[in-house]
């Protein structure tokens, strides 16, 4: 029974069953390198001829990385390390302090750390997108609440982006509420009350600097423009609705549908006559402004009874007027929680340190 | 016209070489390992002066790359006279010599315009600066492993074969934790923070990986296996191919993240 158990040890600490795993997943990574990942099944058989794309998806290698054959290569890889490691530790602290060699033991343990970072990543990660306006807020996982003060956006001069940053205030005291709920901004309220309140510490978000916050990151992950209409009521007062936000009247809302070219745009795949772009059921009789490309498309309830809308500057929505539309940018940005990154990142070091370590009394053999 | 310059030094040195090799009791020659380290530095103003240029470190594009990857082989190619197993050698400069002309060849053509632009924002990080010249630094030892492997599988002498084994050894000890600290590590946290995912299995990653794993089984392997085996020195040259198709093949061939690169 021992000589079973003793056999078993070496095999797995072997160093010949460690090259024979390092080919497989070299050889497993050349199959997921070469036929694109995580596609849908249509993909394949378009893609691929015949009885190809028929193996491809029997064997899995639409998901090469998260399949039965590969993790479980992986797994015996991470045992073979762990065997390994433990051997030789033992093995190095039975040598006098002068003669031990480390510097495999930590480049072995940093792989170790790095895998088990990994299955955490694997299985703990999560992101979610949110889209902010200039004013516009969302809760965040710690209970804290971030608002967009700003959008700064630069371009070189052959229209390359040259940098875009999100001005935020974070609330760190706990908010109402958990997750990324977006509130705020398009009736100018909620942008005023945020924007003004100073006490709120201010961040700069950039792409490759993200916030740091507790358990969560947000970066930087895309820029947009569009566009907002801006409207006014009987008194003058002057708003703005983005796109699918409403204001309420007596007895009904208007709701900002999106720019009559963004509309056009929509309907153009469709095949669509371009230039008859008006749209309408009900009552309202159909608007038309000079500039079509200052035209927007609007929802009105009245009286329980809907109505498509498309209005040009100057002309009345419902009981407000339309005053035209203005551009604004909206910046994307990913709030990501990863358990797993800070052993990800311990295994880095530890790896750093070992590999320089083994391997750097070859400079010294080398030089002449 | 710097790099121009620099493209010359090496053909001229590369030509003197072919020479020199045809002269079978002639030793190496001692002009060459100077035209090599005068292209080098010229590489490297050349590099400077883009940076300058872009105020950032000039290694975001291809010919930026092919730039960086020949500057430091030129400098290698001078180092090895400095090298116990490479010394006196006449064949292993050679072969590197190719290879940086190879490069510089690739990074005049059209395939890496070498319009001078100053980076966007994802590029935007020390980070990317320390992944790729540590991974570039890394694939120059890689080269010299490359010639010297091949050599090793050529030679039928049993001493040369020792010899150019030891050197491709070395060469490829040397530059495994520069590669791995730049390709895998650095890329890795650079990936943390621009987009928040360390590790997404993207192409260039991937193939990335592929070569650490070529050469962690070679540097394994050679612990295990006779030395007369012929499959080490096979896993060098391949370990390379690897490295030069995650390279060039991989941004050509296959879109992903890098696709800037």
């Amino acid at each position: 029974m021992n000589s079973f158990f003793d056999k078993l040890y070496d095999a797995l600490r072997s160093i010949k069953l460690a090259v024979v795993l390092l080919v497989l997943l070299a050889l497993f990574a050349i199959v997921g390198g070469i036929i694109p990942q995580g596609k849908a099944v249509d993909f394949y058989l378009t893609k691929f001829p015949g009885a190809s794309a028929r193996v491809i998806l029997a064997l899995s290698l639409d998901h090469t990385f998260s399949s039965l054959e590969f993790l479980l290569v992986a797994a015996v890889f991470a045992m073979n390390l762990t065997v390994c490691t433990l051997h030789r530790l033992a093995n190095e602290f039975a040598k006098p302090f002068k003669k031990r060699r480390h510097g495999p033991d930590l480049l072995h343990l940093g792989l170790i750390i790095l895998l088990f970072g990994g299955i955490m990543t694997a299985r703990t990660r999560s992101e979610s997108v949110i889209n902010l306006r200039k004013g516009e807020s969302a809760d965040l996982p710690d209970g804290s609440k971030i608002v967009l003060v700003d959008l700064l956006y630069q371009e070189y001069p052959d229209g390359r982006p040259k940098s875009f940053e999100s001005i935020v205030a974070v609330n760190r005291a706990p908010g109402a509420g958990t997750g990324a709920g977006i509130s705020g901004g398009s009736a100018g309220a909620a942008a005023a009350g945020a924007t003004a309140d100073s006490s709120l510490a201010r961040r700069a978000i950039k792409v490759n600097a993200p916030f740091r916050g507790k358990g969560f990151s947000i970066y930087q992950q895309g820029w947009h423009a569009e566009q907002q209409a801006e409207l006014s009521d009987a008194m003058g007062l002057r708003f703005q609705l983005d796109p699918g936000m409403r204001e309420t009247f007596d007895g009904g809302f208007a709701l900002f549908m999106a720019s009559g070219q963004a509309a056009e745009a929509m309907r153009a795949p469709g095949g669509a006559t371009s230039g008859q772009a008006t749209t309408t059921t009900g009552s309202e009789p159909a608007a038309q402004s000079a500039d079509a490309s200052q035209d927007a498309i609007f929802l009105l309830e009245k009286g329980g009874m809907r109505t498509v809308v498309k209005a040009g500057p100057g002309q009345p929505v419902g009981p407000f007027t339309f005053d035209g539309l203005k551009d604004q940018s909206v910046s994307g940005l990913a709030i990501v929680t990863d358990k797993g990154y800070p052993y990800v990142a311990a295994g880095f070091v530890l790896v750093i340190l070992g590999v320089f370590i083994t391997y750097i009394r070859k400079l010294k053999g080398m030089l002449a | 016209m710097i790099a121009t310059i620099a493209f010359g030094l090496l053909i001229v040195s590369l030509i003197i070489q072919i020479v020199v090799l045809f002269k079978k009791d002639a030793g190496a020659d001692s002009i060459t390992p100077w035209l090599s380290l005068a292209s080098g530095t010229l590489l490297l103003v050349e590099i400077v002066r883009r940076s300058i240029a872009i105020r950032f470190v000039a290694l975001t594009g291809m010919f930026e790359s092919l730039i960086f990857l020949a500057c430091f082989l030129s400098l290698l190619i001078f180092g090895l006279r400095y090298i116990k197993a490479a010394k006196g050698n006449k064949i292993i400069p050679f072969g590197a010599t190719i290879v940086a002309v190879i490069f510089l060849a690739l990074a005049s053509s059209p395939l890496a315009p070498s319009d001078i632009k100053p980076p966007v924002p994802a590029l935007q990080s020390g980070w990317l600066v320390l992944h790729v010249s540590f991974t570039f630094i890394g694939e120059v030892f890689f080269t010299v492993g490359f010639v010297s492997a091949i050599l090793q599988l050529a030679t039928k002498r049993e001493d040369r074969r020792q010899t150019y084994d030891r050197l491709a050894y070395t060469s490829v000890a040397v530059g495994y934790p520069i590669f791995t600290a730049g390709a895998l590590i650095f890329g890795a946290i650079w990936a943390e923070k621009a987009w928040g995912v360390w590790w997404s299995w993207d192409p260039k990653e991937t193939w990335a990986l592929i070569t650490w794993l070529t050469y962690t089984a070679y540097l394994h392997f050679r612990l295990v296996r006779k030395s007369t085996s012929k499959l080490v020195p096979a896993l060098v040259i391949v370990g390379f191919f690897i490295a030069m198709f995650t390279f060039f093949g991989v941004n050509f061939l296959l879109s992903g993240l890098h696709s800037y690169a």
